[in-house]
């Protein structure tokens, strides 16, 4: 253990003191290639330069020297993209209050926190890590890159859009908290949507304030007196929604108080990049693949209050089959290492190919995010970011081996086992000692 | 009968106050100390030196045989003993009285109707430490024994927690103490209880938006003022009053740093706004060593407490690390920095008691802290980042005369210091009793005791708790409830300190006896004047 | 007119016999061209499986079906046991955060009068989902305080709760003192508390004996007072008399090596749940021969040091270390997701065959129900599973489901919901 330690605190520092390096150089040779856009290539090399894919093919003869991965009868895909977590942040929701744009997950990243190893132990590299959905606004979310050991900044993708977090339904409304003392607005869907509606109507009054001020500041008759209105933070994240300039990602079980949050994009002209959970997605996925709206969905996680029980497992599928861009989340530091898994289950419940489930945590969640130029899928010129597998991805048996990212190895099971066998003699040593000391404890 | 009981002993205590002189003198005696070894900070050490104090200040100081002793000053022998100027310690939360906590109205826990009034009681910028100091003999003789002479009061409750004083602690009243308010704005990175903003992302943006506003009231008010005419009168705001001078004027603002994100967090605060910032707490700023290196104009004040703060990845990876962090690798953390070339103040944050100071600059040091370093951290460079330098943090003519003589070099295990000047004020050190002799008495619990002088008798309550052989407690009597500041219980002998408020004033009582299983007898001294001591333990489960 | 009533009665005859035909279910049926996984004995390639009355009647090669058998062409389809759930809250849960749907859980700490079985809900929306993924019996377990209550074994079929048990009680659980709540960063509570918990569990035990031997007594002789009715010992004397054994929910090292030494001590039968630092004290288990039903091995160790593959190599160590073992889902709404925890463990060092094995014959012989159940021999109950591929395998489709010889419905609100809205 101890040596683990020390070499987890070389490692750290080594990453900490070297130059900020975007990324590493590797060679993954011999493996079966699923790319996801590119079909499979059954014995396969990946070359990564500086952490970019630069080849992908057969045969493909790297730099001198440059680090190799035999995956010789392994699987290789793209990183596993989580598009819901609440990972690597301190604290998750600003719940005093029911709408808190001006929060931000960027101010509260948490670069030590357990869940990123336990992200990549099962293949994911890039993580949404987002508000709670406590409150009808919540604040705006952030996409960072699993990359355990680093620094908080070093984890940001700054290429993803912004978002920020909207949620309907039983959690804003606080159905399932005990309530002390006068309960705070909205306890319904109604007000759930009427305060949606009344922050955005603030937003373009305070939009308009400034316009006037600003106006009023550049005419040629100057107009006396002018002081500027107040910058209110909450505010300017609601004007950017309205500007274009974030995304919402809206917290919703219900098909009925999605459509309605579709109609309110529309009555302010904001755009909807993704709907979280959408339990009720299948009931109403034309309406979602016309409007374009993607969803971010559980595979089988339901029941567990009244706007879940009816979240049927073949939604996913469904959708997918429908039109709908779907990618499925973990929204759990537990679930987001077998995200392969649920997109197994997805050929079972809806009829998927093998591709189209492995879409549903790479491409997806990817194209959701805005961050299909670099991640995704295994393209040339894409992010060196893998995931190798002994098993085929999607089958039950597998496990992960190999998490990369830009070409840097992050999780290495094989590391991690030859470290727990000298952990395990070290203490059987130690456990011998004492015996011969004069009796364990 | 009682009450001319309680009259006798208060005359006694009266006769003892007047005879007591615990309060600084106006006219300081003039000080020649000589034969000493001076370690000035700002100079060379001077082997055999001599330092002239006069009026409060250092009149002169130099070499044996280059200065010339007046005629009018008290000699004091310093052979065998080391000059150094009095530390400096830049946080701490002795001499404060804060105002008691709101007790939380049940059922406001998970809700909130706040309004904006509602927002900003939960914090106070407004709060002046200066205006809540209470200062005790306890704890100037604390800070004495371990050669601290300066303090920052700071109060630590809130995210706008207040106003910190700068203090020379030449004394037991207040006001003589003070040399600078207010110091600083300190701004913790916590949350309010039950009210916006509830979680860090809300204090993060609360700051900002606190910051904003009052840049906007400040421009209004300014406007305001000068044409008036036509324009809408600023409102009153005392929450933007009392951060004015800060974010506008850029008076010094102070972040707690509890981990390495806060580092970070303050760092982006003050580049965003402006501000005159400083860093403290960060007891794992070495984690961000290129970050400090990169914003090196920021003051950085780094505590001396050792224990990783909760969110650290060596407190969650197995009991191993865990130790190893707390005992090796967060006491290194001011050797790491100064390998990194960052220069810094170490300040008592987060311990709990001065003594504790020493050990852990010893444990620093040990980790690879050059002393040098360490003594300058805790003189010269806090004098500098708090602004006094033209007149602390050295040993320097003109300077103030905050003096401290040790036995040996500072931050030695065996060093003690022997003698403590602040403002030219002379201060003996007590000596802390010698040879603890393991105890096998328990003697905590509940005592009914009798003090008797030849004044009359006074019937008391101890009530002890033992962890070895410190004893702390109370006694309590119809003159009120006094804490046992110090006890020790070395084999039968008891020795105790007892710090006593008799009308208003503080005094300390020493208290030296033998101990049983079942009773305890002794004296109290005061002054020349002292009294007995019977005590019978009270048996479990009667009054 | 008698002519007319005699030709009435002959139509009447005529349409009831053909009636009782159609209304009778087939006697026999016959599984053919299927490949057979029996689970105990050699896997079968294009064989047959005879059901006749509810019973497997013959599994092999080159079986002569019987004339008037039902057929099923199962060409390319793969036959398995029914999967046997470990432990799990089919019927006693709906939805988790609405109480008044969650009945497996009963408010004071000592309530061994509670049965499971008695609080069925043979329509809950979770068994068909759970039955159409191959699992055909199930535990249905009580959970909190210190002795929860009796779990039961149903089938996972029928009308009534009396039509789905199989056999209750099959155990009395008992949560074992100082439970780490994996979940939580909290570590077991001091030594202290768990031994008062220890002890208050031995007293009861022994007030139980005594209770039953002062009834023995008032029964011998008449002149001797009859105990006053005490509901908790009464109940717990089962366990006394070594008649019912203990399921105890135990997790922590420290806690299965007390556990351990309880069961020894009070000459108890027992069987161990969840068990996530089994792999710690695998010997200890071994030698005490007590089996283990692992819990959903979804969870995060709390401890670093474990390493993150602690729970999901746990049945692999304790399989070698020679433990006997079955797998649950511990679950209502993922009841269904039970093959996949076997496979979960397979994936990290368990043989496949024994993964199997730890959701049919295992768990069959733990309750004492392997002569009715769990592998595919003759004379068992005919609960079998078609799939088009391992039941193990998350993309697996499952085609038909017998449980008592008898093909179920594999319809659910799933497919319900998703057929109503295909529509739209």
């Amino acid at each position: 253990m101890k040596r683990n330690t020390i070499g987890f605190i070389l490692v750290v520092s080594l990453v900490i003191f070297s130059s900020f390096s975007f990324g590493q150089d590797l060679l993954i040779k011999n493996g079966t290639i699923l790319t996801v856009t590119k079909g499979k290539i059954l014995k396969g090399d990946i070359l990564i330069i500086k952490g970019i894919i630069k080849q992908i093919g057969e045969n493909i003869k790297g730099p001198k020297g440059i680090k190799i991965i035999d995956a010789s009868g392994k699987f290789v895909i793209p990183g596993i993209i989580d598009s819901h977590s609440h990972i690597a942040l301190t604290g998750t929701n600003e719940s005093a209050e029911a709408i808190t744009a001006e929060v931000k997950m960027r101010d509260v990243l948490n670069a030590e926190d357990r869940s990123i190893y336990t992200a990549i132990s099962g293949g994911v590299t890039m993580v949404h890590t987002m508000h709670g959905s406590g409150n009808p606004i919540g604040g705006e979310n952030i996409v960072i890159k699993t990359k355990w050991g680093m620094t908080s900044e070093e984890m940001i993708v700054h290429d993803a859009y912004r978002t920020l977090k909207f949620a309907l339904g039983e959690n804003p409304k606080r159905s399932n908290s005990p309530t002390l003392g006068t309960p705070r607005y909205p306890q319904s869907r109604m007000g759930v949507n009427a305060i949606i509606r009344r922050e955005f109507l603030k937003a373009k009054n305070y939009m308009e304030q400034w316009d006037r001020y600003l106006k009023a500041k550049n005419s040629k008759k100057p107009v006396k007196n002018l002081i500027a209105p107040r910058k209110d933070l909450r505010m300017e994240q609601l004007a950017d929604v309205l500007r274009g300039k974030m995304v919402a990602r809206c917290h919703a079980y219900r098909a009925d108080e999605t459509l309605e949050f579709i109609k309110l994009s529309k009555e302010f002209g904001f755009k909807i990049a993704c709907f979280e959970h959408a339990s009720e997605a299948f009931k109403i996925a034309r309406e979602l693949a016309e409007e374009k709206i993607g969803i971010s969905v559980f595979l089988d996680s339901w029941a567990y209050k009244v706007e879940a029980s009816e979240g049927i497992a073949y939604s996913a599928g469904y959708c997918t089959k429908k039109g709908v861009l779907v990618s499925i989340n973990s929204d759990s530091g537990e679930r987001i290492r077998r995200l392969f898994n649920d997109a197994a289950k997805a050929m079972k419940y809806g009829g998927l190919s093998e591709e189209e489930a492995l879409n549903l945590v790479t491409i997806n969640p990817a194209i959701q995010l805005g961050v299909e130029k670099i991640a995704g899928s295994l393209d040339v010129g894409k992010h060196g970011d893998v995931a190798i597998f002994n098993e085929h991805p999607l089958s039950a048996y597998t496990l992960c081996e190999k998490t990369i990212i830009e070409g840097e190895v992050y999780f290495d099971r094989a590391q991690y086992l030859k470290e727990r066998e000298e952990m395990e003699k070290k203490k059987r040593g130690e456990e011998k000692k004492k015996e011969k000391k004069g009796g364990t404890k | 009968m009682k009450i001319k009981k309680n009259l006798l002993f208060i005359c006694l205590f009266a006769l003892i106050l007047l005879f007591t002189a615990t309060s600084s003198a106006r006219v300081t005696p003039t000080y020649a100390i000589v034969n000493c070894k001076i370690i000035p900070v700002t100079g060379s050490p001077i082997e055999k030196g001599i330092i002239i104090i006069r009026d409060g200040l250092i009149e002169s100081l130099g070499p044996q045989g280059k200065i010339s002793i007046p005629e009018d000053a008290e000699i004091i022998k310093a052979e065998g003993l080391f000059a150094y100027p009095g530390l400096i310690d830049a946080h701490t939360n002795l001499f404060l009285e804060l105002p008691k906590q709101e007790p939380r109205t049940p059922g406001t826990r998970r809700t909130s109707t706040a309004g904006p009034r509602q927002k900003e009681k939960a914090q106070h910028p407004d709060l002046m430490a200066v205006k809540l100091l209470k200062s005790k003999k306890t704890d100037v003789a604390g800070l004495h024994r371990v050669g601290i002479t300066t303090v920052l009061v700071v109060p630590e409750r809130g995210i706008y927690a207040g106003q910190s004083v700068l203090l020379n602690v030449n004394g037991v009243k207040a006001e003589p103490m003070v040399i600078k308010t207010p110091v600083a704005l300190h701004v913790n990175f916590t949350t309010a209880s039950g009210t916006y903003p509830s979680s860090l992302m809300g204090t993060m943006a609360f700051l900002r938006q606190s910051f904003l506003d009052t840049e906007h009231y400040s421009s209004h008010k300014s406007q305001f003022s000068k044409s008036s005419r036509g324009l809408k009168r600023p409102e009153y705001n005392p929450f933007l009053e009392a951060l004015a001078p800060y974010v506008v004027e850029k008076s010094p603002v102070f972040f707690n740093c509890a981990n390495l994100e806060d580092i970070k967090r303050a760092l982006g605060l003050i580049k965003e706004f402006k501000l005159n910032g400083f860093l403290t707490g960060a007891n794992e700023a070495w984690r961000v060593a290129d970050l400090l290196i990169k914003n090196a104009k920021v003051p950085l004040l780094v505590s001396l407490n050792f224990k990783p703060p909760k969110t650290s990845i060596y407190v969650h990876q197995g009991e191993e690390l865990k130790k190893k962090a707390e005992e090796e690798i967060y006491p290194a953390n001011a050797a790491n920095l100064h390998k990194k070339k960052l220069t810094f103040a170490l300040t008592s944050q987060g311990l709990k008691k001065p003594s504790d100071i020493p050990k852990n600059v010893q444990k620093a040091v040990k980790a690879g802290l050059p002393k040098e370093e360490a003594l300058k951290a805790m003189t010269i460079i806090p004098a500098k980042f708090l602004g006094v330098s033209s007149f602390l943090g050295s040993l320097e003519p003109g300077k103030i005369a905050n003096i401290i003589l040790t036995s040996g070099e500072i931050f030695d295990e065996k060093t003690r210091v022997e003698r403590v000047f602040v403002d030219g004020i002379a201060f003996e050190i007590k000596k802390p009793p010698k040879g603890e002799k393991p105890t096998k008495v328990n003697i905590a619990g509940k005592w009914s005791a009798t003090v008797s002088s030849p004044m009359g008798e006074l019937e008391t309550i101890l009530e002890i708790e033992q962890d070895g052989n410190e004893i702390s407690g109370s006694i309590s009597s119809n003159m009120g409830k006094w804490e046992i500041r110090e006890g020790i219980l070395s084999g039968n002998e008891l020795a105790l300190s007892i710090s006593a408020t008799i009308m208003g004033e503080t005094m300390d009582l020493a208290f030296s006896g033998t101990a049983e299983k079942d009773s305890i007898e002794g004296t109290i001294a005061v002054q020349e004047w002292s009294m007995e001591l019977k005590a019978k333990r009270i048996p479990d489960g009667e009054f | 007119m008698t002519k007319r009533i005699f030709i009435f009665a002959v139509i009447l005859i005529i349409c009831a016999s053909f009636c009782l035909t159609q209304e009778k279910s087939p006697s026999v049926i016959a599984i053919k061209g299927v490949s057979i996984i029996p689970v105990v004995g050699e896997d079968i390639t294009e064989g047959t499986i005879l059901i006749k009355d509810g019973l497997i009647e013959a599994v092999g090669k080159n079986i002569d079906i019987p004339a008037g058998a039902k057929i099923i062409d199962a060409e390319g389809l793969f036959a398995y046991p029914g999967m046997i759930d470990g432990s799990c809250y089919l019927g006693l849960q709906e939805i988790s955060s609405i109480s008044a749907t969650v009945d497996y859980r009963e408010t004071g700490r000592i309530n061994p009068q509670a049965k499971t079985v008695e609080a069925l809900r043979p329509d809950s929306m979770h068994i068909p989902i759970s039955r159409s993924n191959g699992i055909t019996a199930a535990l249905v377990a009580p959970s909190d305080g210190l002795i929860s209550g009796q779990s039961g074994l149903i089938r996972l079929v029928g009308w009534t709760p009396e039509e789905m048990t199989i056999k209750s009680p099959i155990a009395m659980h008992i949560q074992f003192p100082s439970l780490p709540r994996l979940r939580s960063r909290r570590e077991t509570k001091p030594p202290e508390v768990a031994s008062k918990q220890v002890k208050e569990l031995k007293e009861i035990l022994k007030q139980a004996r005594y209770y039953q031997k002062r009834k023995d007594a008032a029964k011998k002789n008449l002149g001797l007072h009859l105990p006053e009715f005490d509901e908790k010992l009464e109940f717990l004397l089962p366990v006394v008399n070594g008649e019912l054994p203990v399921m105890i929910s135990v997790h922590a090292d420290k806690d299965i090596k007390a556990a351990i030494k309880f069961v020894k001590d009070e000459k108890l039968k027992a069987i161990f749940l969840g068990v996530t630092d089994g792999w710690k004290v695998a010997e200890d288990i071994k030698k005490s021969g007590i089996p283990v039903i692992f819990g959903s091995l979804n969870s995060v160790p709390p401890k670093w040091e474990d390493g993150y593959d602690a729970f999901y190599r746990n049945p692999a160590v304790l399989a070698k270390a020679g433990v006997k073992f079955a797998f649950s889902s511990g679950s209502a709404s993922l009841a269904k997701d039970l093959p996949y925890h076997a496979s979960k463990a397979a994936a990290f060092g368990l043989d496949k065959k024994e993964a199997l094995k730890g959701v049919t014959i295992y768990p069959a012989q733990i309750f004492g129900v392997d002569k009715m159940m769990g592998s595919l021999e003759k004379g068992k109950v005919a609960n079998i599973v078609l799939a088009d591929g391992d039941i193990l395998e998350l993309r697996t489709n499952i085609k038909h489901v017998f449980i008592d010889g008898k093909e179920v419905d594999t319809s659910s609100i799933y497919t319900e919901l998703l057929e109503k809205f295909k529509k739209r």
